[in-house]
């Protein structure tokens, strides 16, 4: 099949960085090709000041985190379909998260999280997706087929211990400068996609059998 | 309860009930899922950042990522990604991404080191790339054209630049920035094992009763490994124990039932200490059965120096009345003349007693290879004796505000976990005990611990090594994209091992070169002393990633060579660089990673790539067409001389290609990519995996790239990158090493190798779950064989030495070293008072050129901070916030002072993340290497911190 896209990214991309290079398509041989030195070291990367010598210009884009009190309302749009949301408030003297304190869940569990103000924590959260193997001591052997990719998913009635740990996926953003533009376009299939998980359900299977 | 949990419960029950335990949905339910995303492709794919090897779902729209979600199906991950993994989304799609070759040029487009950089055809690129390599051959043979490659290849990839560099040009200057991040574990497996990667498996986690993280902000660095210990804590929190041994407070720690701060370099008197408690004071807990059957003791020299630079080197010259020499300062020659000798302190000589040197006296460093030999277990016991509780409690507490009895009672209760009967104990580490001057010998000595107790290669037991990046294991390590390595743990200097790779590559016997010396750190020095005049940059960043930084960015400016650095954006190296290539990245290329468990993980080309760029594989394979037999085939000069007095060299293997029927001018692309064998891999767009997938390798795509010729590239007309793995994948099968075939991996979520009979391997070594451990002890019906075969015939002596030269076979053993506690090269002192540890952070991978291009990675850690106790930044009139110098001996960065972030030093020590160009802190980071592993040390040098 002849693949799915004629749409050539690169394109949108090149004239981004490289105005008036569209000639190379018709490359001529070494040293006649006419080629001009036009772009600096100093103005590729992130970093553009000298990196030979540290001078006293040369230092890191200074973190500007939320100050907004958690519970405020504020929130920040998912960069995608179901991806992680990002935290828009103070974090001050809520982390570590430890085995004993995780004050994250104590304001965004499902059961709170509305009249607080803050995000719910998603029903995916809640299901056990790691099969348990059987091992007695003496012989291990799987409880699913890997060969036939098979999966295990449980419902819990309390937070996935493997989601205990919110800091591994959800961070705080500092302002909204960035060094490079990214140029990703998000797609939101469900129409509050941007506010809010729509993985459950048989949403969870889609798309897994790649085999077909 | 609330609406959302309502919504769940009504929507996903019956979804999750059916899909339980293996079953699938029914169909109708698929289907109708689907149309809600019907012009949604999802695929799978594995992660593109660290060891761990997470899958991930990727979805494509009108030939552009528009999504990532968990994959419930792979088993490293179950659903979930950590922040990075989710984010792998963006990568590709910052605006910056190289688009063309860029050339730096002279008004008149001529190549001009000083000029500025000028887009260029990849004609041109590849006109430049094959006359700089002619020249850099001519000036100095193979040993001139130097490649940094990577842990972050692909399979493919690897394995086309080992084929072109090793077979082509003979050149074994090739050596991945893996180096940096697993030798000293390697040579740990090899020296122990005889063969290389973990015995165990991450289905251990779930199994073991307690979890040791020595040295690792697994946390951070393995998330999802992490979140499997913690849902494995949180399941059984009065059974399951964490102790997280680290030298300074993290994430990790968070979690854990102990926290162990340690001062650094002495967990090897920690390992030792654990060891002297199992064999002095609970004999008992030794399971001499299986040490009988299964292992034998050995000891190696001690006076090995640091892996530095040493007198006589060329950069080292002439060497001036006020110390310093040749390119080195005054100030970098105080620590780099402990590589020629050094006083043994008060520290280590305890340690060092059993060896006969005491406090003071002075120790001559030797170089010692790899050099070790069988000793008596009375002999090993003799060696532990120093390792009492208040000696190492005594030079290992690493916070002076903890009381030395809290700090005791701490260690004892360690070991105590280990010996105790029936616990199961996994041991993990990464970067802590590999970046490390004694890096091998601390890996042999958690294996000691985990023998001696028989808690190794079993359900829930073992240490257990993890991997920095994707594809450390899977291509730098398989593949043995290093300077001394062949594929399978095969070595370039076994004369056996070249010979069978030169029959299977179809090249002559003879073409492969012997000497395998120039390892990353040498690279880079021979860059600096001029031996090197090519170097090529594969998927990695050597210039910011590389400690001593600023003169390896002064050598690639500043000497007479070529410097060509391929990469998805313009970083660091890119920028010190003499011609910059576009590269396709990740999902722009079919590719293939394996991760720290043995697992091998396949994906297809989600999308056409950025720009004119292509992927490695191509970049490879494009120069192998400008390169004939008689250009890289005929007798080659090489350094140094063999052990009659002979200056070392190549022979010319012409006539014998000319008697395989190549021609002299046969070219490389012929011989080593498109041969018979290649061609029998076919393109084939109507079955799975090839259906409804770019190949813009095999087949082109719709860009109509002006490639390497100067036409269209229409593609290699053969499924390239199915070639590449099947013969890579012929090594290893039937050796220990076996692989799957191609379309398998499409298949499935990845298989642990060996992969025997379509099953996988769980656990190493031992005889229930590994068929080639069966095997060998199918006579014996021994519990384990260690069948590993590298050095395993040892001669015979003590401590001090070898006393019967006679060699004797250890097959299906392993070992047991005697290691002492040693100062690593530079410590704080009164003018660098404090340690300095570095490395990274959750939200940014390696030098960040990939991740700081993601808006909300990118804002979650937008600098690298220095962090410090609060009574450090007191002390030295620092306020948090404010800015801060971090100097060296070998240069300075500025920094902002941290003192109640995610990372919380002891007073003492700071931690400074590598991600940020703008905070480059290899400037300041000493290239001190561990001398048997070459790995350089960027976890300790000496610092001061004053305001900025």
């Amino acid at each position: 099949m002849k693949t799915i896209s004629k749409i050539t990214i690169g394109l949108v991309a090149t004239a981004l960085l490289f105005i008036g290079c569209g000639d190379v398509k018709n490359a001529t041989p070494l040293n006649e090709e006419k080629v001009k030195p036009t772009i600096s070291e100093e103005s590729l990367g992130l970093r553009k000041t000298d990196i030979y010598v540290e001078q006293n210009e040369t230092y890191g884009h200074k973190a500007a985190y939320s100050t907004t009190y958690a519970g405020s309302g504020n929130k920040i749009k998912r960069a995608f379909q179901d991806a992680p949301p990002m935290i828009p408030h103070d974090t001050e003297g809520m982390l570590p998260i430890t085995i004993d304190n995780n004050q994250c869940i104590s304001c965004h569990m499902p059961e709170v999280a509305e009249s607080m103000g803050a995000t719910p924590v998603p029903s995916s959260h809640f299901l056990d997706m790691r099969p348990k193997h059987n091992y007695d001591g003496e012989l291990f052997t799987k409880a699913v087929d890997n060969m036939k990719n098979e999966v295990s998913i449980k419902k819990g009635d309390k937070l996935s211990g493997a989601r205990f740990n919110c800091s591994q996926c959800h961070a705080p953003q500092s302002g909204d400068d960035v060094s490079v533009k990214n140029t990703f376009e998000a797609d939101f299939t469900s129409k509050d996609g941007a506010s809010r998980s729509s993985w459950n359900g048989t949403k969870l299977m889609e798309g897994l059998d790649t085999t077909k | 309860m609330s609406l959302s949990r309502r919504e769940f419960l009504k929507s996903s029950a019956a979804a999750s009930a059916a899909v339980a335990m293996g079953m699938t949905v029914p169909a109708e339910s698929q289907a109708a899922a689907t149309e809600a995303e019907s012009n949604w492709r999802w695929d799978k794919a594995a992660c593109r950042f660290c060891g761990t090897g997470c899958g991930i779902m990727m979805a494509t729209k009108n030939g552009k990522i528009v999504a990532v979600k968990g994959d419930p199906a792979a088993p490293v991950n179950r659903g979930l990604n950590c922040i990075k993994g989710y984010f792998n989304a963006k990568i590709m799609y910052g605006a910056d991404r190289l688009t063309q070759p860029l050339l730096r040029v002279g008004a008149d487009g001529k190549f001009d080191k000083h000029g500025k950089f000028a887009p260029v055809s990849w004609k041109r690129a590849f006109d430049e790339m094959e006359s700089n390599i002619k020249k850099a051959l001519k000036h100095g043979g193979p040993e001139s054209v130097g490649v940094f490659a990577s842990g972050q290849y692909t399979v493919m990839e690897g394995y086309a630049a080992q084929k072109m560099m090793k077979g082509g040009f003979r050149s074994n200057a090739f050596d991945p920035n893996a180096r940096h991040c697993m030798a000293s574990a390697v040579v740990g497996f090899y020296q122990t094992f005889g063969i290389d990667e973990p015995s165990g498996c991450y289905d251990d986690i779930e199994l073991t009763d307690t979890i040791v993280s020595w040295g690792s902000n697994m946390a951070e660095m393995h998330p999802i490994l992490w979140s499997r210990v913690t849902d494995r804590k949180l399941s059984d929190p009065e059974r399951v124990k964490v102790i997280s041994i680290q030298t300074y407070r993290h994430r990790t720690s968070d979690l854990a039932d102990i926290e162990i701060i340690f001062s650094p370099n002495t967990d090897l008197a920690m390992w030792n200490y654990i060891a002297r408690e199992i064999v002095y004071n609970n004999p008992d807990s030794i399971d001499w059965d299986f040490v009988k059957k299964h292992i034998v003791f050995a000891a190696s020299p001690v006076n090995i120096g640091y892996g530095m630079r040493k007198e006589g080197e060329k950069s080292l010259t002439p060497v001036n009345p006020d110390g310093s020499a040749g390119k080195y300062s005054a100030l970098e020659m105080q620590t780099i003349n402990k590589e020629m000798k050094k006083v043994v302190s008060a520290k280590e000589a305890p340690a060092l007693k059993p060896y006969g040197y005491k406090e003071g006296d002075v120790m001559v460093n030797k170089d010692a290879g790899l050099k070790h030999w069988e000793i008596s277990f009375d002999e090993y016991k003799k060696f532990l004796d120093p390792y009492t509780l208040d000696y190492v409690a005594e030079i290992s507490k690493g916070n002076p505000d903890e009381d030395i009895n809290e700090f005791k009672k701490k260690l004892q209760t360690l070991a105590d976990l280990y010996i105790e009967k029936g616990r199961k104990v996994v041991s993990f580490w990464t970067m802590g005990m590999n970046q490390h001057t004694r890096g091998t010998w601390v890996n042999t000595l958690s294996y000691n611990v985990h023998f001696l107790l028989n808690k190794q290669a079993k359900p829930g037991s073992g240490a257990f090594s993890l991997t920095g990046q994707p594809s450390a294991c899977g291509t730098a390590r398989e593949v043995g994209t290093f300077c001394h390595r062949l594929p399978a743990d095969m070595m370039v200097a076994n004369p056996a091992h070249r010979k069978i790779v030169e029959n299977r590559w179809k090249i002559p016997e003879a073409t492969l070169n012997p000497i395998g010396n120039q390892h990353i750190m040498k690279i880079h020095r021979d860059i600096e002393d001029g031996v090197i005049k090519f170097a090529w940059v594969n998927v990695c960043n050597p210039y910011q990633d590389s400690a001593s930084a600023e003169h390896w960015i002064k050598a690639a400016r500043e000497m007479d060579n070529f410097i060509v650095t391929s990469d998805g954006y313009p970083g660091i190296s890119a920028k010190v660089s003499d011609l910059i290539l576009p590269s396709a990245m990740i999902y722009e290329k079919w590719g293939a990673y394996g991760n720290a468990e043995r697992r091998t993980q396949h994906w297809r080309q989600q999308v056409i790539p950025v720009g004119d760029s292509m992927s490695d594989t191509w970049q490879w394979v494009e120069l192998s067409k400008r390169f004939t037999v008689k250009d890289v085939w005929g007798a080659q000069p090489l350094r140094g001389k063999d052990k009659n007095g002979k200056p070392n060299s190549l022979p010319s293997v012409i006539e014998q290609a000319k008697a395989m029927g190549y021609t002299e001018d046969t070219t490389m692309y012929e011989i080593l990519f498109a041969n018979k064998e290649a061609k029998s891999y076919k393109i084939d767009l109507t079955t799975f995996p090839q259906k409804g997938y770019d190949n813009t390798d095999g087949s082109g795509d719709s860009r109509n790239v002006v490639g390497s010729d100067g036409k269209v590239f229409k593609g290699y007309g053969f499924m390239i990158q199915e070639y590449l793995f099947e013969e890579y994948a012929s090594f290893g099968r039937g050796h220990g090493h076996d692989l799957a075939d191609f379309t398998t991996y499409h298949r499935v979520r990845g298989l642990k190798w060996p992969v025997v009979d379509g099953k996988e391997t769980q656990w190493r070594f031992n005889s229930q779950y590994d068929p080639y451990a069966a095997k060998e002890t199918k006579e014996n019906g021994y519990s384990h064989a260690f069948y590993g075969t590298l050095a395993k015939a040892l001669p015979y002596g003590d401590l001090m030495g070898i006393k019967n030269a006679e060699k004797t076979g250890l097959k299906n053993k392993a070992k047991i070293f005697a290691r002492p506690y040693m100062d690593p090269p530079e410590m704080p002192d009164a003018a660098f008072p404090l340690w300095l540890c570095t490395g990274r952070v959750l939200e940014h991978w390696h030098s960040g050129t990939m991740t700081m291009r993601v808006p909300e990675l990118y804002r979650a850690v937008p600098e690298a901070l220095c962090y410090m106790h609060p009574q450090d930044a007191k002390d030295k009139d620092l306020i948090q916030g404010g800015l801060c110098w971090v100097e060296s001996r070998r240069g300075r960065v500025k920094a902002r002072v941290e003192t109640r972030g995610r990372n919380r030093p002891s007073r003492g020590l700071v931690f400074v993340p590598w991600f940020d160009e703008k905070v480059f802190i290899n400037k300041v980071c000493l290239d001190a290497t561990c001398p048997q592993s070459k790995q350089a040390d960027f976890k300790k040098c000496a610092v001061k911190i004053y305001k900025a």
